[in-house]
């Protein structure tokens, strides 16, 4: 298995304590090569009064800023540049993952300030970066230093090569599949239900969408339930409901981990009717990986990740007639629900975190591989000697 | 007067750009060999797990002396041979591991997922080697780089002709 041990520096670019994928996604991969025996150390923004575990190192308070259709708590600037700095040259890392590095980020500043085996994941896919891919001809210095690519989804390496004219190798997020496998039904969620999990406030989490299909699959399914899981204010969605179909939503608020897996092997259908800014679909890997039967709107992130249609049944995105018609075609034909929930359950191995960070481990060796080990680059260095004078040796 | 200043600025600036040219120049150079360096360990580790399934029970004796021909060829070939070679080798596992898929003892099985183990490796190799290549390329065509020879006399990297169709 893995063979050497490394000592890892990886940069998260957004805020440690407000969770995310991205967030979610390196502290699971710090966890599991901190159990295989290297040494990692992350690099975050955190607030001052954040806990952190023991191999966080906080860069600082991060800013909000408006990013991708969400706010992103992320931080940048000549402190912060400091600290990057210092975390490198103390840190004696063999190699460093950095994660987001095209946006201006503490990760873009370490890219910076590094110089030797460096590795990138790029995880945001989305069409209108423009703005932030503008300054291209600024970022490519520096992303041309990274020794390896990695990005997220096919959708993720689109963004790069249409962006940054560099290619990348894919290699998707990880889950915890075990954590998955075994949801034991539960009956209060089974019958003809559906279930939607996320941040439902957030319009491109596409809940209304699903709100809108509603009438039609409730005139067919007059018994249909719907259960949202996850945080948010149930109130301001409730009152653009049809008075009438209130009763068919039950908001369930932030589940727990275990209930999670309850929750997926019960539900007849999950649903994501994401519009758009998804670049992986975590949530929808868990919910392969919890045996549920998956419908999904066909933004490139999901038709990729089920397989365009195997794994999962599509929908055009925003169209809620046809989400109507597959989700009622689903509740009349059982044997195709439980075999598209079996076969989606065996793809959902693939994102195993046994798998995924074996890949990822690859990547690095074949980073390190010049046997040189990380340090600060010399631009840097007489940059900052030019700038201030008290960090002369 | 002021001339004299914008001028100077100029030149440091000229001078600047041009070191920052060649640095990452050198840095893309470098990539290039590690990136090389890796697939080159890759593909002899492949040639010697082909040599052990030649061996092994999974090849009939003629496909086994064209896999052990193809790689010998593959470890000992000279760096111009090197892409027929490494293709020839590509060749030869694809036609046994075409119908090599009703294998039933372990043993072989195993140097089967370490193939494919090794597969899928040589095509991440692969891909870094391409991207380095072409970025060192593609800096290496501009106007700038070209005048003022800031490669030295390091050689244009090139990508081989296997690397585009290995297994």
């Amino acid at each position: 298995m893995l063979s050497k041990l490394l000592k890892i520096g990886i940069v998260c670019p957004y805020s440690w304590d407000t969770p995310g994928g991205v967030g979610n996604h390196i502290r699971d991969l710090a966890e599991y090569l901190i159990a295989q025996g290297h040494d990692v150390s992350v690099l975050a923004p955190a607030s001052e009064d954040a806990t952190l575990p023991s191999y966080v190192v906080s860069a600082g308070k991060p800013i909000s800023i408006p990013y991708n259709g969400a706010v992103a708590r992320i931080l940048f600037g000549p402190v912060a540049y400091a600290r990057v700095r210092s975390w490198i040259a103390e840190g004696d890392f063999d190699l460093l993952h950095l994660h987001e590095p095209a946006i201006p980020s503490i990760s873009l500043l370490a890219c910076w300030a590094a110089e030797g085996p460096m590795v990138g994941t790029f995880h945001a896919a989305a069409k209108h970066q423009k703005i932030i891919f503008a300054i291209g001809p600024i970022l490519e210095p520096a992303i041309e230093k990274l020794s390896a690519r990695i990005a997220v989804s096919e959708a993720a390496r689109l963004t790069l090569t249409d962006h940054l004219d560099t290619d990348a190798v894919i290699i998707p997020n990880g889950i915890y599949a075990s954590r998955y496998m075994h949801g034991t039904p539960q009956s209060k969620w089974q019958g003809n239900t559906i279930g939607f999990m996320g941040r439902f406030d957030e319009p491109r989490k596409g809940l209304s969408v699903l709100i809108d299909a509603l009438p039609v699959i409730s005139r067919f399914a007059p018994d249909v339930k719907v259960f949202v899981a996850g945080p948010g204010d149930p109130d301001e969605v409730i009152k653009d409901i049809d008075p009438q179909l209130r009763s068919r939503f039950e908001f369930l608020g932030k589940v727990s981990e275990s209930d999670k897996a309850d929750f997926m092997s019960s539900v007849a259908i999950y649903v994501a009717p994401n519009t758009g800014g998804e670049s992986f679909g975590i949530i929808v890997a868990e919910a392969l990986a919890g045996g549920a039967c998956v419908v999904a709107s066909d933004i490139p992130a999901f038709d990729d990740l089920l397989g365009h249609g195997q794994y999962g049944a599509l929908f055009e995105s925003e169209n809620s007639t046809e989400l109507a018609k597959v989700i009622i075609d689903l509740f009349r034909n059982e044997g195709k629900r439980n075999e598209l929930a079996r076969s989606g359950k065996t793809h959902a191995q693939l994102f195993d975190w046994s798998v995924v960070a074996e890949q990822i481990y690859s990547v690095y060796e074949m980073s390190v591989v010049g046997g040189s080990k990380v340090r600060v680059s010399q631009d840097s260095r007489s940059w900052s000697r030019f700038l201030s004078k008290e960090e002369k040796p | 007067m002021r001339y004299w200043v914008l001028a100077v600025f100029l030149i440091i600036f000229i001078i600047w750009y041009l070191t920052f040219l060649a640095r990452r120049l050198d840095r893309l150079h470098q990539r290039v060999d590690n990136t090389w360096a890796n697939l080159d360990i890759l593909l002899q580790k492949r040639a010697a797990v082909a040599l052990e399934i030649a061996h092994s029970d999974i090849a009939d004796p003629a496909s086994s002396m064209l896999l052990t021909g193809a790689a010998y060829q593959a470890r000992d070939a000279a760096i111009q041979n090197r892409s027929n070679a490494e293709s020839g080798l590509s060749g030869a596992l694809g036609l046994l591991l075409e119908d090599a898929q009703h294998l039933t003892t372990s043993a072989d099985s195993q140097l089967l997922t370490e193939l494919s183990a090794l597969t899928d490796k040589i095509r991440v190799a692969i891909a870094l080697h391409t991207d380095a290549v072409n970025r060192s390329q593609m800096l290496r065509s501009k106007f700038v780089v070209k005048s003022f020879r800031l490669a030295g006399s390091a050689p244009l990297p090139v990508t081989y002709e296997f690397e585009a169709d290995v297994l």
